[in-house]
């Protein structure tokens, strides 16, 4: 019976929590002194006969019993058609920091410690799939900021709790609970612990995911030492063509409701098909009770959202919100900006500073101080992504504070007084009629309008040393955005086109659609490279939120295609905008991105999808 | 501990330490795997041995697509580090070969994917696997 199998997991689970609280001190509650260090180095092995599924040929479809998911996350699943892995962005997808340490391959671990003093400073733990490399920091360095990057191994620090090696994981990409499609969203933390018994490790995870689970999902896995190195070690993985002609915007998905597999792993393993779609209640003996009444007709209610109001997110706002800038190094001398709103990009360098975007105009007066810190040279030139207030708000007063000298003496400078004077704001043409109150948009100060403006796919502007490139993505989230790519420390600038806090703010009354947007993250994702398993490589500034790379953009982009499909076939089936609204087709992205309040909920972004592809 | 418990360790221990690495993805969900395997026969475009699975693209001889042009089957196969210890090698197959291949039917029959059970090559009587091979 393996429901009732887990108990003795959350039992043992327990007892280790217990001897030291999330965030205490080594040793745990009224330990006297910091516990002695365990040493874990060597090469070691998870048991095959147990949890056979991971570490084998991998799990069946709708197999989620024993994972305390929610509504979003059995939805997820179901919606997770496996011939997405087909696609070029996902072939190469690694596993996050917790299924890594249970799934498959050969596991080498060894310290790191100061060649002077012996201090340990971090335990590395390297699985051979993927060439995981996780580092477990020892000397008490703080988690970063939320508006870091997050990998697939995440950040981790580690304590020694009595008998334990005691690990917090976070920033840790979005990835899976198990290779069948169960997710674990970007927002899911980690404590793990590690207990030697000789040749032997059990190891306890203890998964936190506000976004998908109702609760920790806690398994436990074995390890024995190898005596002898079982090689292999290297694990590149290389992406390719695997099915051809497929359209760039199709991602193979199930709509709601219409998995064409949903009982075949509970038919054969004779289970009702209400345990195989997981949920807490699977966890807990009383559920043996309820396997003798369950029925298919509950299952399949299961497979559709709840008559229920949407829900909102959960996710945490990587936005600082403490009155201040901060500024983190992206790559060379690419800075991202952070409290103001939009993100803001600055590149510095001997021809003065090359900004993206100028937030919100609240924190304007910091943003100019923390430049004028990275770059003493005044700022030469302002690219705008977007007319919208959260990213142009800064552009008068940063325009002022720089000059731009490669105008003064053209004929740019006879026809514009002034120009030269001032740092130069540039941006796809569509931008000033939304700006200059041409349109149906307030205006703003004519000092804040963009005066070197393009009009095609392109423009280009080789600074500092590197080549800048702005690429206009047409009727995305509105009709002039353009995205910004320094191609030499390779760090695309998304603007709105991109967040990782909110669904697409697609402003239909300035020419957004979701179809503009969907080929706007291709346009992305066209430019991207990843350094290792879909991850690192080319750094992507979304508009808003944490830092990220192609694989963030990679989820959004599946996100939007699949909700456009969902409202299609809706709509195809002569659904109102009322009854797509209530169907709640975003109700696997609600917990993460859902709003019911603020300027952007998902009855907005349903609206906008639903009218988009109504008017073709 | 006897030399005969001690031999069956050391056995047991060097097995589980030379077993291959398994499926990145799940095959169970992304074949049909207990479906009758499906046959095709055609000629080899490209063969890619690779992590984490290789991958053997064939033009199909008979099938075609709705404009005409002849359907691509792109055929998944064990890991570089699998192959390599079953004779298989990145000049082992070459573009232009005609090849016979059953394999597990991708479950979106669209995908036109198989997952590999056996590859001949006809014009030498190549073929794989060979007694106990497998990359599963």
């Amino acid at each position: 019976m393996r429901i009732l199998h887990a108990l003795p997991l959350v039992f043992s689970a327990t007892l280790l929590v217990a001897q030291g609280p999330p965030g205490g001190p080594p040793g745990g509650r009224g330990a006297p002194a910091a516990p002695a260090a365990i040493d874990f180095s060597g090469m070691w092995t998870g048991n095959m006969q147990e949890d056979n599924m991971e570490r084998g040929a991998g799990p069946e479809l709708v197999d989620y019993a024993g994972f305390p998911i929610n509504e979003a996350g059995r939805l997820w699943a179901l919606s997770y058609d496996p011939s997405r892995l087909t696609s070029r962005f996902h072939q190469c997808d690694g596993y996050v920091a917790p299924y890594s340490v249970r799934s498959i391959g050969n596991t080498r671990v060894w310290e790191e410690r100061d060649p002077k003093l012996q201090k340990l400073i971090a335990i590395h733990w390297y699985s051979q799939t993927f060439e995981g490399h996780r580092v477990f920091w020892m000397d008490g360095r703080p988690h970063p900021p939320a508006y870091a990057p997050h990998t697939w191994m995440g950040f981790s620090t580690g304590t020694f709790a009595g008998n334990a090696l005691r690990v917090e994981t976070s920033h840790i990409k979005q990835g899976w609970l198990r290779r069948n499609g169960l997710p674990e969203s970007d927002q899911a933390t980690l404590v793990e612990f590690f207990v030697r018994h000789g040749d032997h490790i059990t190891y306890t995870s203890v998964i936190n995911d506000p976004v998908f689970l109702t609760e920790p999902s806690i398994k436990t896995t074995d390890f024995f030492r190898q005596p002898t190195d079982p090689g292999g070690w290297l694990f590149p993985c290389e992406d390719s063509e695997q099915v051809t002609g497929r359209a760039p915007d199709q991602v193979p998905n199930y709509l709601f409701g219409k998995h064409p597999f949903l009982e075949e792993h509970a038919n054969k393993y004779k289970l009702p098909a209400l345990a195989a779609l997981g949920g807490p209640e699977t966890l807990y003996a009383d559920f043996e009770a309820k396997m003798k009444t369950a029925t298919v007709a509950e299952a399949r209610a299961k497979t559709l959202p709840a008559a229920v109001p949407s829900l909102i997110g959960r996710a945490v706002d990587p936005e600082p919100k403490d009155g201040e800038i901060h500024v983190l190094p992206l790559r060379g001398n690419v800075y991202m900006l952070v409290g103001d709103g939009g993100n803001v990009v600055v590149q510095t360098g001997d021809e003065g500073a090359f900004v993206v975007d100028t937030g919100s105009g609240k924190l304007t007066d910091k943003i100019l101080a923390a430049i004028q810190r990275l770059s003493p040279k005044p700022i030469r030139m302002i690219a705008n992504t977007s007319f919208h207030p959260a990213y142009t708000s800064g552009n008068e007063k940063l325009k002022n504070a720089g000059s731009d000298p490669s105008v003064v003496g053209t004929f740019l400078a006879l026809a514009a007084p002034g120009a030269g004077s001032t740092a130069s704001i540039i941006s796809h043409e569509n931008v000033v009629p939304r700006m200059n109150g041409s349109l149906n948009t307030p205006a703003t100060p004519a000092g804040s309008w963009p005066i070197d403006t393009y009009i095609g796919d392109r423009h280009r502007k080789f600074h500092n040393g590197d080549s800048v490139e702005l690429f206009h993505v047409p009727n995305a989230i509105t009709d002039g955005d353009s995205f910004v790519h320094f191609r030499r420390a390779d760090v695309i600038v998304t603007g709105d086109v991109f967040t990782t806090t909110q669904y697409p703010f697609i402003d239909i009354a300035n020419g957004g659609t979701v179809q503009g947007e969907i080929n706007a993250l291709n346009a992305i994702l066209a430019r991207t490279v990843y350094e290792h398993s879909g991850e690192g490589g080319t750094i992507v500034v979304p508009g808003r939120g944490y830092v990220c790379d192609e694989h963030e953009v990679v989820e959004y982009r599946d996100m939007v295609a699949i909700v456009r499909d969902r409202v299609k076939a809706m709509i195809a089936e002569g659904a109102s905008l009322a009854q797509v609204k209530a169907a709640r087709v975003t109700a696997d992205y609600d917990t993460r991105y859902g709003a019911n309040t603020g300027p952007w909920t998902t009855e907005m972004f349903v609206e906008a999808v639903y009218n988009t592809l109504k008017k073709k | 501990m006897n030399r005969t418990s001690f031999s069956l360790v050391v056995a047991m221990t060097s097995l589980l330490a030379a077993a291959p690495l398994r499926a990145h993805h799940s095959f169970a969900a992304t074949y049909l795997e207990d479906a009758p395997p499906t046959e095709i026969r055609g000629t080899l475009k490209s063969f890619k041995i690779q992590n984490p699975h290789s991958y053997v693209q064939i033009e199909d001889e008979k099938l075609t697509d709705k404009e005409g042009n002849p359907v691509r089957w792109v055929v998944e196969w064990g890991a570089a580090a699998q192959l390599s210890t079953q004779n298989v090698s990145a000049t082992t197959l070459k573009s232009g070969d005609k090849v016979v291949v059953t394999g597990a039917p991708g479950r979106n029959a669209e995908d036109f994917r198989l997952l590999m059970r056996t590859i001949t090559r006809p014009a030498d009587g190549w073929k794989w696997p060979v007694g106990n091979q497998t990359f599963r």
